[in-house]
This record gives C-alpha cells, sequence and structure tokens, in this order.
C-alpha cells in the first residue's frame, strides 16, 4: 500500500477536513455530557442517546424527503432516551451507573429492532446523499486553512456554534452558575433556592438533544444511512473525552478532534490498504481511536488531580438529608 | 411560635414546643442533642414543615413553605455546616440565592460585588467578593454566610452552632460582632449548647428538652449550673466535676517513660490523599510533627477545624502516606503502612466521621462489630466465615456495650449517631490494642453516650492502652488527657494542660496573646 | 412484577409490529422447551452466559462496573484458540485443561487492564473496560483474517481446532450439550462459596457497600479491585475458550452473539446472587432461542427479546427501589 495516500502532501488538507467532520458527532456528545456531569449526573446513556438520534434522523430524513427534517427528528430522540435517563436517575432514583448502562442496551436492541422491522433487513437499504458542503465565500479560499475549516456540511458549523453555547450557558449565566453549585454542593444549592432536582433535568436533557444531535451529524451529515450500531461505541469515547478535557467544555471538544484526527488518519488506511487480502493490519488501526482514548484518558487522569470533577458526580441528592459530604 | 409540633416517624422531635422573640435581642436557644433546637428554627425558617402549632411575625402569621418565603419576610439563617460552594467566589455565592433568575445572563457581578463589600464596610465585616470560598478561613466563610443573609435584607438573624468550628478568639470576635448586630436592631437566635456563650452573648436564653420547653429565663438571672440542670433534666457529674479533680487523677495513672508506643518525629504530610473510594479533597499538609505516647496515657491533640488534624487522623489510620520523618508503632517503621499493617500492629482506630469510615450500614450489626476480623480466628479461618461464630460476638457486643437494637442480626445502617458509635468501639476495642486512635469520639452524641464512651477510654487507659484522642472538644481534652498537644496550621506543639493555654494555642497565639508562627 | 412489565411490553411491541403476541410467546416457549433438542439449545446458550455471569457477579458484589466481559470472552477465546491451534498438545486430558487455563488467564488479563488503570490512574473502569471490548474485536478480526486464517476457507475464520481440543457432549441420552455446561453447574456452588462464605466474597461486598469503612477495616482497595477484575476477566475468558472448543470448533467473528452484554443482564436478573445466575442465564438462554423461534414463525426480528431483556433490567430497577423504600 501506498503510505503517502495517508500522510502524503496533497492527503494533509482532506485529512484535517475530514479529523474536524468526524470530530463534530463525538465532539457534540461529549460537551453535552460534560455539562450534564457538572450538575453531578453521572450519565452513561450517552452512547444510547447517540444511537437513537441517529435512527430517529434517518427516518425523519428519509420518509420526509428532506434532509433537514432529519435534525429536528434526531434531536427528540435524544432527548427520549434523556426523559428516561432523567426518569430513573432523579424520579425514581435507581443506580445511575446500572441505569445508564441499561438504557444503552434498550436503544441498541430498539434501534435494530425498529430499523429492521421498518426495513426488513439490518444492510445497507435505502441509503440517501448525505448534505452538501457549504463553502463559506471568502473564507473558504484562504489555502490550506480555508478547505479544512471552510469547506463542511452546514451541522459542522451549527455544531460550533452550540459547542460555544454550552460554554457560554455554563460560563457566563446565572443557570451556569446554578449547574455547578448543583454539582458541586447540592445542599448548599437547595438552601440558596434552586431546584437541584429541575436543574439536573435541564442538564439531562442538554445532554440528550446534544448526543441526539451527534447522531444527526454521523446519519445525515455523513453517512446517508443507518446501520446496526452505527454509533459504534462514540458514546463511551465521549464519556472518556469529558475527563480527557477535565470537564472544561472547550478543552473536552479540544480531546474530541484528537479523536476525529485518530479515526481520519485510520480511515485512510482501511481505504488505502486495498482490502481484506491486505497485509497491512488495518484492524489494529481501526483499534486506534480507542486506544488513543484510553491513552488520553490514563494521561489525564494521571497527570493532573480532577480539579475540575464535580464533587457529587454519580450521587442522587435527597432533599432535607442530613449527612452531607 | 406556640404550640410547633412536628414528628419523624414514630419519633416526636418537637411536642409543643413554644419560642418568643424581641426585636433587636439575642436570644440563646439552648438544649442537648436531639432536644428539638434544630428542627424548631429549620420549621421557622421554612427547611421544614410543621405539624402543628403557629408562627406568628409582628402579629401576623406566617406559613413558610421554603426558605425563600422566610428570606422575603427578612429572615436569614446561618447553618451550622455552611451552605457555600467552595469552588464558586463569594460573590457568585451570595447571588445564587437571588430571586434575580434571569437564567441566560449573569447578573451584573460588578454591582453585586460593590453592594456587598458596602454592606460588609457598613457592619464591619470586611471580605473581598472575589475570592473563591475554598481560599478562606472558616471564620471567613461564616462572615459571608452572615453578609450573605444580610445582602438579601434579613432583620432576624438564626445561626445554629455558630461557634462549632471557630478558635476561641474569633468565638470572641464573632459574639461582639453580634451584639454590634443586635445594638443596631438585628434581632438573632443563636443555637448552642456552649454555656458560656450563652452567658457571655445572650439577652435571653430559651431551654428545650425533649422536644418542649423547659423554660425561657433572662441571662443576667441565672448561672451556668441552672442551666445546665434544665437542658439534661438531672445533675450531671462531667459538667459539674471540677477540673482539679481529674488533675489529680492524671497523677494517678502508671506510665512507662521509656518505651513509647507511638512515635511520630519530623513528620511531614503533604495533600496527596490514598485512594478513598472516589473521593478526593484537596487537603493542606502537616509539618514537623512530633510526638510520642507511652502505654496508659491518653495524649489529646485539640485543635480547631482546618488545622490539620484530619490529615493527622488519615496520616495515623493509614489513609495517608508520610512524606518524610520518622512514625513508628513499638518501634516498627509505619511510614508506608496501609490501614491493613496498622491494624496488624494493633493500632485501633475510632474515625471521626463513623457513618463512612466506621460503619458498613447494609452490613448488620454482628457483621460490623467484627469485620475487621474477617478471615482469622474467632470468625472462621482464612477459608472460611463462621456465621455463628459472627452473630454471637455481636450479640455479646450488644450486651456489653448497651447497643439498643433488637437483635445483632439488625442493619447497622439504623442506627442513630451514640448507638452506631458502640458499634465502632466495640469492634476496636475487640482486639487486643497496642494503640487507639480515636477522633472526635464524642462528635455530636448526647450526654449518656459521651460519659459512657468516656468511661471506656479511662477504663482502657488504666489496662496501660496508650491513647491518641484527636478533638476538638475542649471539655473533652480536659476530662481524659493526661497531656496535650494544639494543633495549629498543621503544626503540633505541646501546651499546658489549662483551658486558657490550650485555647490561645488553638487560635495561633500563645499566653502572651501574640500570634505566634 | 418485573417479569411481568417486560413480557406486557414485548407484548405491546409484537402488537405494534402485527404480531399476535399470545401466538408469540406460545411458540417460544415451545421453540425453547418443547423437545429435547430445543432443550439442548437452551443450555448449550446457557454455558457462556452463567460463566460469564458468575464473574460478573463477584465485580458487581464489590461495586466494580466491568462491563468489559465481551472483549475479555473474545480475547480468551482468542489467545486460547490460538493455543489450541499452534501447540501441538496431543493428549487430551493435558490439552484440555491446558487450553482452558491458557483461555481464562488471557481473559483475566484483559480484566487486569482495566484494574491497573483504576488503581493507577484512576480510571473510571466502565469506560476504560468498554472501550477495550472494541480494541479485542478488532485484535481478534485481524487474527482470524491474517496469521489465524483457514487458507481455504471463503470466510475469515480460523481452521477448525485439533481434535483432541474439542470438548465433547455429555453422556446423557437425548441431550446434546457439551460438557461446558458441567463445568458451568460446578461454578455456580463455587462463586456462590466464594461470594457468600469465604472471607473474600466477604470484604468484597464490604468493599462494595462502603469503601472507605473496608479500608479502615483492612481491606485493600488497589489488591481488591486487581483480584476482582482478574477474577471477573479469568471467567469471561474462559467462557471464550469453553465456547471455541465446545460450541463454534474455529475462531470466527460472530462467534459471540453479545454474551458480554446478556450476562450483565443475566447478573442483574439474579440480583447478584450466584445460583440467582443459573436461573438467569435459563431464562435469557430461552428467550434468545425464542427470538429465533419468532422470527422463523411469526417474521418478528429476534432482537425483539434484546428490547425485553433491557427492558427487564429497568423494571427491575424499579421493583428494587419499591423494595427498599
Amino acid at each position: 500500500m501506498d503510505w503517502s495516500d495517508v500522510f502524503g502532501g496533497a492527503a494533509l488538507i482532506p485529512l484535517l477536513n475530514a479529523a474536524i467532520r468526524l470530530a463534530i458527532p463525538t465532539g457534540l456528545a461529549a460537551v453535552g455530557e460534560s455539562f450534564c456531569q457538572k450538575s453531578g449526573v453521572l450519565n452513561l446513556s450517552v452512547e444510547g442517546m447517540m444511537l437513537t438520534g441517529a435512527l430517529t434522523a434517518y427516518l425523519g430524513a428519509y420518509y420526509s424527503g428532506s434532509l433537514w427534517v432529519g435534525v429536528p427528528a434526531g434531536i427528540g430522540g435524544g432527548l427520549l432516551v434523556g426523559v428516561l435517563m432523567a426518569l430513573f436517575t432523579l424520579k425514581f432514583k435507581t443506580e445511575q451507573v446500572i441505569n445508564g448502562i441499561a438504557l444503552v442496551l434498550l436503544a441498541q436492541a430498539a434501534t435494530s429492532f425498529t430499523f429492521e422491522e421498518l426495513f426488513g433487513d439490518l444492510t445497507l437499504t435505502g441509503r440517501f446523499e448525505p448534505m452538501k458542503n457549504w463553502e463559506i465565500p471568502g473564507l473558504s479560499s484562504i489555502p490550506g486553512v480555508g478547505t479544512v475549516l471552510f469547506n463542511q456540511s452546514p451541522l459542522v458549523y451549527l455544531s460550533v456554534v452550540l459547542i460555544f453555547a454550552i460554554w457560554y450557558l455554563l460560563n457566563r449565566t446565572m443557570f451556569g452558575l446554578a449547574v455547578k453549585a448543583v454539582g458541586d454542593r447540592p445542599a448548599a444549592a437547595d438552601a440558596a433556592g434552586i431546584s437541584v432536582t429541575r436543574t439536573r433535568w435541564v442538564a439531562i436533557l442538554v445532554s440528550g438533544a446534544m448526543s441526539g444531535l451527534g447522531g444527526v451529524v454521523l446519519v445525515v451529515g455523513q453517512l446517508g444511512m443507518f446501520m446496526q450500531n452505527v454509533t459504534a461505541g462514540r458514546g463511551w469515547v465521549a464519556i472518556a473525552l469529558v475527563i480527557f478535557g477535565r470537564w472544561k467544555p472547550l478543552r473536552v471538544m479540544a480531546g474530541a478532534l484528537l479523536f476525529g484526527l485518530t479515526d481520519a488518519i485510520q480511515l485512510r488506511i482501511q481505504a488505502a490498504s486495498g482490502g481484506i487480502e491486505s497485509n497491512v493490519p488495518f484492524e489494529l488501526f481501526q483499534a486506534m481511536p480507542y486506544l488513543v482514548t484510553i491513552a488520553v484518558v490514563v494521561f489525564a487522569s494521571a497527570r493532573a488531580r480532577r480539579s475540575g470533577e464535580p464533587e457529587a458526580l454519580g450521587r442522587p441528592f435527597f432533599k432535607g438529608a442530613q449527612i452531607e459530604a | 411560635m406556640t404550640g410547633v409540633r412536628k414528628s419523624f416517624g414514630s419519633v416526636a422531635a418537637l411536642d409543643g414546643a413554644d419560642f418568643y422573640l424581641r426585636h433587636g435581642e439575642i436570644h440563646a436557644l439552648l438544649g442537648e442533642n436531639g432536644a428539638g433546637k434544630s428542627t424548631l428554627m429549620n420549621i421557622l425558617y421554612g427547611l421544614e414543615l410543621r405539624d402543628g402549632g403557629e408562627i406568628l411575625i409582628d402579629g401576623h402569621p406566617v406559613d413558610f413553605q421554603t426558605p425563600q418565603d422566610a428570606v422575603a419576610e427578612g429572615l436569614g439563617m446561618v447553618h451550622q455546616h455552611f451552605k457555600l460552594v467552595p469552588r464558586l467566589t463569594v460573590i457568585e455565592n451570595v447571588i445564587l440565592g437571588g430571586k434575580d433568575s434571569r437564567a441566560f445572563r449573569l447578573p451584573d457581578l460588578e454591582t453585586s460585588a460593590r453592594k456587598l463589600e458596602d454592606l460588609a464596610e457598613t457592619y464591619g465585616l470586611p471580605i473581598s467578593a472575589r475570592d473563591r470560598v475554598s481560599n478562606l478561613s472558616v471564620g471567613e466563610q461564616q462572615r459571608v454566610e452572615i453578609l450573605r443573609s444580610l445582602y438579601f435584607g434579613a432583620r432576624t438573624l438564626i445561626l445554629d452552632e455558630p461557634t462549632a468550628s471557630l478558635t476561641p478568639l474569633e468565638v470572641r470576635q464573632l459574639l461582639a460582632k453580634l451584639r454590634d448586630l443586635a445594638r443596631a436592631g438585628t434581632s438573632i437566635i443563636i443555637i448552642t449548647h456552649h454555656l458560656d456563650e450563652v452567658m457571655e452573648s445572650a439577652d435571653r436564653v430559651t431551654v428545650l428538652r425533649s422536644g418542649s420547653n423547659v423554660g425561657t429565663l433572662e441571662a443576667s438571672e441565672t448561672s451556668q449550673l441552672e442551666l445546665a440542670r434544665m437542658m439534661v433534666g438531672r445533675d450531671v457529674g462531667i459538667l459539674t466535676q471540677s477540673d482539679a479533680i481529674r488533675d489529680q487523677k492524671v497523677d494517678q495513672s502508671v506510665k512507662d517513660k521509656n518505651r513509647p508506643v507511638l512515635r511520630l518525629s519530623g513528620v511531614d504530610a503533604s495533600s496527596r490523599v490514598a485512594e478513598t473510594g472516589k473521593e478526593t479533597v484537596a487537603r493542606r499538609g502537616l509539618f514537623d510533627l512530633s510526638l510520642e505516647i507511652h502505654p496508659g496515657e491518653i495524649v489529646a491533640v485539640a485543635g480547631v477545624e482546618g488545622n490539620g488534624q484530619a490529615e493527622l487522623e488519615d496520616v495515623l489510620s493509614g489513609f495517608l502516606e508520610v512524606d518524610q520523618g520518622e512514625f513508628a508503632i513499638d518501634g516498627k517503621d509505619c511510614t508506608t503502612c496501609s490501614p491493613e499493617d496498622l491494624l496488624n500492629l494493633g493500632a485501633g482506630y475510632i474515625p471521626s466521621d463513623r457513618y463512612r469510615r466506621g460503619l458498613i450500614g447494609g452490613l448488620s450489626v454482628a457483621v460490623n462489630v467484627s469485620y475487621d476480623r474477617i478471615g482469622e480466628a474467632p470468625v472462621g479461618n482464612r477459608f472460611w466465615v463462621d456465621s455463628k461464630e459472627l452473630m454471637r460476638l455481636g450479640d455479646r457486643a450488644v450486651e456489653e456495650y448497651s447497643i439498643a437494637v433488637r437483635g445483632a442480626g439488625e442493619l447497622a445502617g439504623t442506627l442513630s449517631g451514640g448507638n452506631a458509635q458502640r458499634v465502632v468501639i466495640a469492634r476496636a476495642l475487640a482486639k487486643e490494642l497496642r494503640l487507639l486512635v480515636a477522633a472526635q469520639p464524642t462528635r455530636g452524641l448526647d450526654v449518656g453516650a459521651i460519659e459512657f464512651i468516656w468511661g471506656l477510654l479511662e477504663e482502657q487507659r488504666s489496662r496501660g492502652l496508650a491513647t491518641l484522642l484527636i478533638t476538638t472538644d475542649l471539655d473533652e481534652v480536659m476530662a481524659l488527657s493526661d497531656r496535650v498537644y494544639v494543633m495549629y496550621r498543621g503544626r503540633l506543639s505541646e501546651v499546658p494542660r489549662d483551658r486558657e493555654s490550650i485555647g490561645l494555642a488553638m487560635g495561633g497565639a500563645n499566653k502572651q496573646g501574640e500570634e505566634s508562627l | 412484577m418485573a417479569v411481568t412489565g417486560a413480557l406486557v411490553t414485548g407484548g405491546i411491541l409484537l402488537v405494534l409490529v402485527g404480531a399476535n403476541p399470545v401466538d408469540a410467546y406460545v411458540e417460544m416457549v415451545k421453540g425453547t422447551f418443547g423437545s429435547w433438542f430445543d432443550v439442548s439449545l437452551v443450555l448449550t446458550e446457557m454455558v457462556p452466559l452463567v460463566i460469564i455471569g458468575l464473574g460478573l457477579v463477584i465485580a458487581f458484589k464489590a461495586r466494580i462496573w466491568n462491563i468489559g466481559a465481551e472483549g475479555q470472552f473474545m480475547f480468551g477465546a482468542l489467545v486460547g484458540g490460538a493455543f489450541a491451534l499452534r501447540v501441538p498438545l496431543q493428549n487430551q486430558f493435558l490439552a484440555i485443561p491446558a487450553v482452558l487455563l491458557v483461555g481464562a488467564l488471557a481473559g483475566a488479563l484483559w480484566g487486569l487492564l482495566v484494574a491497573a488503570a483504576r488503581v493507577r490512574w484512576r480510571v473510571n473502569e466502565v469506560i476504560s473496560s468498554l472501550l477495550l471490548n472494541y480494541v479485542a474485536l478488532f485484535v481478534f478480526a485481524y487474527a482470524v483474517r491474517k496469521p489465524l486464517r483457514d487458507p481455504g476457507g471463503f470466510k475469515p475464520t480460523s481452521e477448525r481446532v485439533p481434535d483432541q481440543f474439542v470438548l465433547g457432549d455429555v453422556p446423557v441420552d437425548e441431550i446434546r450439550v457439551h460438557v461446558g455446561i458441567v463445568v458451568a453447574l460446578l461454578l455456580v456452588p463455587l462463586v456462590g462459596f466464594l461470594v457468600n462464605r469465604s472471607p473474600f466474597g466477604m470484604r468484597a461486598t464490604m468493599f462494595g457497600m462502603n469503601p472507605e469503612a473496608a479500608q479502615a477495616a483492612g481491606v485493600n482497595a488497589s489488591k481488591m479491585t486487581l483480584r476482582i477484575m482478574m477474577l471477573s476477566g479469568a471467567l469471561a475468558g474462559l467462557a471464550g475458550i469453553i465456547q471455541v472448543l465446545g460450541s463454534e470448533l474455529r475462531l470466527s467473528n460472530n462467534m459471540s452473539t453479545g454474551y458480554g452484554f446478556t450476562a450483565i443482564v443475566v447478573a442483574l436478573i439474579a440480583r447478584l446472587r450466584p445460583f440467582g445466575v443459573l436461573l438467569a442465564a435459563a431464562f435469557l438462554g430461552a428467550l434468545t432461542l425464542g427470538g429465533d423461534v419468532i422470527q422463523r414463525t411469526q417474521q418478528v426480528p429476534r432482537v425483539l427479546t434484546m428490547v425485553i431483556q433491557a427492558i427487564f433490567v429497568l423494571f427491575l430497577l424499579l421493583a428494587d427501589r419499591r423494595r427498599s423504600n
């Protein structure tokens, strides 16, 4: 195989362009998750949120014939799982870790079931053309940078705006202040008249919407199709990136870009390797994004005190309980 | 407030309690733990709902569903455990409670901060609005709490155990400030069980016992002794016995000066914390600690919260590793000991947080009494747990330590503070010990349990056990200790065994009243 | 209550896709317990579920959320399978214990990675164990595509394992199940004793309920985490190699139908009781095969049964909460 197809000068710009594109779905989910964890909820259902969003986005786009219908549909799918997560975590107060995992299993089964029932097969039925890129006039003609940054799907631009919006919400608003207070000292927030439960509801739903949109970008913006477990663990990667980014939305997004780059490289290698009889161990490169994710989490955890970690992460809040850490 | 009633399950916390507050007075609400002081004030502040009774403010009835209702009526409350978010700044903490709910915009921090600092100036409670709360001392945090109430227009302040974690000096300053506030027209309620503070600051005192009031007195017309009797309903040995009597007892104890059981020399320990589940709390360090304990003596380490007692406790229980210096038990090096190693060396441990570190609520009392001996005789062997023997030992402990349960099979999670602590101590003393590290062994317990536990510790001393008593309670220091050290800003110094010296050292001052480094 | 809830929800789904739920459930029962042949299939399906499930019970008791059993299973199968294919042991009585040991050790190693990351760098085990699943799957895929590939085969699978490594059927008339079932049945009381009656199990329970108190009582958190993850991984690895030697007879990418995840459901349904694992595995084994039946007879996607499983867990969480109140 020809390695210059992967790393050569001509390949570099498309590679970086792809890295951004591939980083977005995971990045959206990860930033949403960082917001959610800031409120003290360890939401492990991200993979389920993304997957459900991916399916509903596909269905919306497929049946309406309009890619844009897929956007609200996908967000709605993520929100649906978010509502379940919030009900179990906040209303029924069951073990967050378990109901998160259970919701992922449910979403994996339910999306496959729905898809197979509707299309009779889990293979590639009903492909459509994914959303076209928008070249931002002027900016996209800047050599190099322009092609990398400003020749992307409109969903990518939307996502970037939303990621900054989450950062703003967390760091520049009263609501963000409330989220941080609820995640660190729920009893103190409660005493100040902030509803812990309501704040966490919103935070979980934000995570659901962002993850759902991640599914949208994947299906409507990139693949133009749905298949069983199409998200392939991106939701779990997203949770890992939250730790890497120390719960800071922009740093989390930077982690997602690293993931996107590894993913872009491995896809190139796979494409250049020449298929099933190739001597290139492309499967090992396929494992690379996951290995890199594990590595950066280890790196982040080993190096830094977890300064950004919410103190009450994963702990349910019982109003009026006397014991508090 | 008249005839206020409140029950938790079948237990009546308040049974027709009355309370009357005048404008501009300091009114102490006195009572033992569980007398209902906090419950009564929580009801007044809208934190808990009452089952019956009436609350009138300036003659008109009120019915607060939430603290915000109470704040709107000019009430403010400073809780014993401050309701502050350490990660946020002072001003962020203050506006957190505001009604200003423009959720998507941060209100003008500048204006709010200026308003707060003006207020601080007016009341002589200086504070910097931009500091992170995590960087403030306990006293400063309390100031933030008081200012927050005033910021929202409080005319009546409720302070729950305001002096619990202050140095004697800070206590005096606080009480003086409160008198200033009262003179300026603010009404103040202090919940406390410290008689001397009541006498020093309050205009009137209301005493509660078992959920109803015993009486309301003018502070100037009563005495500490009378109040103590009203609180407990009988004469209490530990409160009337003078320090001098105990001084004699100390001299009788047999000591072996040559063989220290515990020896610390030049110990430093930094804020790194050994893995304790998923919790990590940034902690300050310990510097150059030296200390020896011999068989048959109780050595107290007194101090105010946040000065290193917790870290010392962690070092001596194996949760925090020593960075440098010498730490030995019976001459054996323990600088890298795990909790397991320390147990094997015969070091018993009564943790300050008994629920977190001393009990497993989901397991039976019987298991809790013996769980540090799982895998060894008599509770079976390496391969097998003898559950019959476990039950037998549990039943015996329940009887010996008068643990109030139906049987040793009951879950430990249901135990009240005093009974929980009896289980913890029963487990620690079941082993053959060389050293006992007792951290805040009676914190939050009622007088009966305190007497029982003090008795146990004295009995162990007479049997030759070496005990390190880590406590913030001066009464406890005076009642039990043979020698006293004080911990201040991570450093340890031995001080004479009298209240004044200890009190001054806890605040970082020596006898001449100078601030020492 | 949870059973009814899950089955009713499943029934509603059946109605939605236009099948008669009563017929479907009857078919499922007939198709799984109707003949000795069907019972044999259920028993065969139970083997990996019981063995992995027992390992998860041990981990979950200590509140170590190992959701990487799938990867541990595949890695055990891969390394054990490679041993069988490449190491020319002739004596059956030597070969089988040796290969089982190798498979278990491989699984233990995969589990050890998770434990080491948690102990050394405080990396959340949920994330690391899940991400390692993908790594194991890709390594497996590479191995059967290249180094262990059956040159004569069309699909990327290994050759058949040599006869002396193959697990025979139990010598009982009518029932055709490989002796892996015997291993599974023996492990149940063994793990039962370990969890309920041994000092190790007691300490693991203490550690799970209150890690700090357990440490104060002399439980070494690091050692405990390492041992438990290795044990849990070893059982999953053992299940993997048994699946190869008893059922598949060769290494192939689709040898697991998600046993590692179904086993999570098994452990939770069993309420972390080793003997409960047996019943739960029987139930889920039957459910899985029932899925095949209704796919054949009712044209309902078999993945419906996975939906039912996930819903079952959620209902169970609700039921447990009711009980604890």
